[in-house]
């Protein structure tokens, strides 16, 4: 049969008519997908798989409300060892392998990491949050698209200088101590540029393996310095408790502090008594504050999934934390139409408004990253962080 | 030149020194009953901090770390039977890269039996404080030794020093020098070589599993995990300097590597930063230049 121009025309409108709708619900049902590169072996594994156990609730939790904007919350998950190489690989496989209209953002590991892929990141206008709480990752003129969900380490190390500053103020005599890498670096110019501003003595600076055998040369040291505070970065409780513990046996009676990553409870239960006093500076909630309404979506997640509902760590909490930020700016962007990864970035800037249920101050942005953080002193009777400050502002010294 | 901290840092260096010579007298063990290079040691230091950390929920600290030594020793035994053996007489470096195999598979196995949890040695839950083994610090004339120190110069140094007394004087010593010398010959004159052989793994596995222990924090502050695989590396370094086919050495190696990592931390660090970590590494680049047998190893010369 032989069809004229107009025929033509017409069963196209016809045939466009009949499988449009069945088009656009297949564009529907397609995913959003969120990849996440976490340490689930080596060194940091504990870390890696609290944060995915934390991902997976959340992703049921998305999912359980319908997805986003009708299509369904999917987790790519790629593990790196807590290496460079092997986590810059993971971050080629993923985008290679995924659709830039699904996958629309990325959570990745380690300061290490994410300053390596920063640049790519940029290229590729990809929304990205890390682990890192890296001052150079909260730099929207060079990284558009990072985001960093808290206090930088400089905003944490500023809080604790304003605590050193109410407890001891001029002349106080500070010792650092941290490891030989980006993570350990990362706040320490700015911790002696504003000591020698704010009048503190920097009397001694000790720079370790992110493990070590023995403190007794660091604690040696410490007796040489008769420092009043220590600030611990770099560590994830690898040596804070080897330290604390050795140092108090041999009587140095210092304020030992450090940041988000020293602030879990395994602290105490690794350096017993001698984590007495301990000060850290931490931004989200700890599991056993029930008076967070976070912490209640939590528990009744895990309870009606039948999930072990024991304590879960300050790692978990902060990628429930990243990843209920990140659902609501995916809901938002989805509502608006712009469920992509330019229209994510311009979600993620507006979520001023947003009720995170106690687990950040709130959204607001200041370059990038939110700066204020809560400080907290261990108390090895309950086992608990008790908060000795209110939301503090780190960047403000 | 304060005298006091001369004589702490010679002590605390020894201390940390006679954990190293413990692990790496175990490694120079096989590697003498064997040939095989033992790239798994690390993580035999892993498994054992964990059998230890399990024993020491149920028991006190000391008794766990009793209990947890003939539990390495099976597994060292168990380790040889059902993976060294079947590839004994295969090309040097397709064992080598079986070992390496097995260091992936023994990380793999801890995850998936003892979790991902951060951990401390006799606490269930995280609520719990740790348990140690009974406190031993002490001070004295401006010297200061912690209980960790103790202990190693107690326990770690006199069972390396005991290993090397067997080792010559024994006739498990005899033999299992018959079986490094030539296995067949030690066949021939009705030695019981498999056994031998399977002994050397297990009191490989057992000196690695006191060393983990130590390192994980059985005399206070720290916790068994993946990081004592980190750690477990200085067991390289130390072997190669005594000698590598030399247990004598490698306890002295170990003892002289963890006095170089003390002052190194104490006068190198603040100069140099992360030297302390490299120190053990540059002594090895130079043993292998200029006296590749190490400082007790046998001078082989290979005819061709």
């Amino acid at each position: 049969m032989k069809m004229n121009r107009r025929q033509v025309l017409k069963a196209g409108l016809a045939a466009s008519t009949v499988y449009s709708p069945w088009m656009i619900a297949r564009a529907q049902a397609r995913p959003v997908k969120l990849a996440a590169i976490l340490p689930l072996t080596g060194a940091f594994a504990f870390a890696g798989n609290a944060a995915l156990d934390a991902f997976r609730d959340a992703t049921d939790r998305i999912n359980d409300a319908g997805g986003i904007g009708g299509r369904r919350f999917e987790l790519v998950v790629e593990d790196d060892g807590y290496d460079v190489a092997r986590g810059t690989a993971a971050f080629n496989r993923i985008v290679q392998r995924e659709r830039p209209d699904e996958l629309v953002f990325v959570y990745g590991n380690s300061t290490g990491l994410s300053k390596a892929l920063a640049p790519e990141i940029t290229r590729l206008q990809l929304p990205y949050t890390a682990t890192s709480f890296s001052n150079e990752l909260a730099d929207p003129k060079t990284y558009p698209t990072i985001f960093v969900f808290g206090p930088t380490y400089n905003d944490m190390a500023g809080a604790l200088l304003q605590q050193i500053r109410r407890q001891r103020g001029r002349g106080a005599k500070i010792f650092l101590c941290y490891s030989n890498s980006e993570f350990g670096r990362d706040p320490i110019p700015y911790i002696k540029e504003q000591s020698a501003r704010l009048g503190f003595q920097i009397v001694g600076e000790e720079v370790t393996p992110l493990a070590i055998a023995d403190a007794t040369p660091i604690v040696t040291k410490l007796r040489q310095a008769q420092p009043d505070f220590v600030i611990l970065q770099g560590y994830v409780l690898t040596v804070e408790p080897i330290l604390v513990r050795a140092a108090r046996e041999q009587g140095i009676r210092a304020t030992f502090m450090g940041t988000y990553y020293s602030a879990e409870l395994a602290l105490m239960q690794r350096a017993g008594a001698a984590a007495d006093g301990f000060i850290v500076a931490y931004h989200n909630a700890y599991y056993y504050d029930t008076t967070v309404p976070a912490v209640e979506q939590i528990r009744a997640l895990r309870r009606a999934k039948g999930r072990d509902l024991s304590y879960r760590t300050t790692y978990y909490m902060g990628s429930w934390m990243a990843m209920d930020v990140i659902a609501e700016a995916m809901r938002r962007a989805a509502a608006a139409g712009k469920l992509t990864r330019p229209g994510m970035i311009e979600a993620l800037e507006g979520l001023g408004d947003y009720n995170a249920g106690g687990q950040v101050r709130n959204l607001r942005w200041v370059n990038r990253r939110l700066p204020f953080t809560k400080l907290w002193r261990a108390n090895v009777r309950d086992a608990r962080f008790d908060a000795i400050t209110d939301w503090v502002d780190g960047s403000k010294l | 030149m304060d005298f006091a901290l001369v004589v702490q840092t010679i002590l605390n260096g020894l201390a940390n020194g006679a954990l190293y010579a413990v692990i790496a007298a175990g490694f120079v063990l096989v590697y003498r009953a064997t040939s095989v290079v033992n790239f798994a040691i690390a993580e035999f230091m892993l498994i054992g901090a964990y059998l230890t950390y399990t024993m020491s929920l149920f028991f006190p600290l000391l008794v766990a770390l009793l209990l947890a030594l003939p539990l390495a020793f099976a597994f060292g035994v168990l380790v040889e039977r059902g993976f060294v053996r079947p590839l004994l007489g295969r090309n040097v470096v397709a064992v080598i890269m079986a070992t390496i195999g097995l260091a992936a598979t023994l990380d793999g196995t801890a995850l998936i039996l003892w979790g991902p949890d951060q951990k401390a040695m006799g606490a269930a839950d995280i609520s719990q404080l740790p348990k140690e083994m009974p406190n031993l610090a002490f001070s004295m004339g401006g010297v200061f030794l912690s209980s960790k120190a103790v202990w190693s110069l107690i326990l770690a140094l006199p069972l390396a020093i005991l290993l090397v007394t067997l080792l010559k004087y024994s006739r498990y010593g005899v033999l299992l020098r018959a079986v490094s010398e030539s296995e067949t010959a030690a066949l021939a004159m009705g030695i019981n070589a498999p056994r031998v052989v399977a002994v050397a793994w297990g009191i490989s596995a057992m000196m690695a599993a006191i060393g983990g222990a130590f390192l994980a924090g059985a005399a206070g502050g720290g916790g068994p995990g993946h990081h004592l695989v980190l750690l477990g590396l200085i067991v390289f370094p130390v072997a190669i300097l005594g000698g590598f086919d030399s247990v004598p050495g490698a306890v002295v190696a170990g003892l002289l590597i963890g006095l170089v990592e003390a002052f190194s931390q104490l006068y190198l660090e603040s100069l140099l930063p992360g030297i302390t970590q490299a120190i053990p590494f540059l002594i090895v680049l130079l043993v292998l230049l200029f006296r590749p047998y190490g400082l007790f190893g046998q001078h082989r010369i290979e005819r061709v």
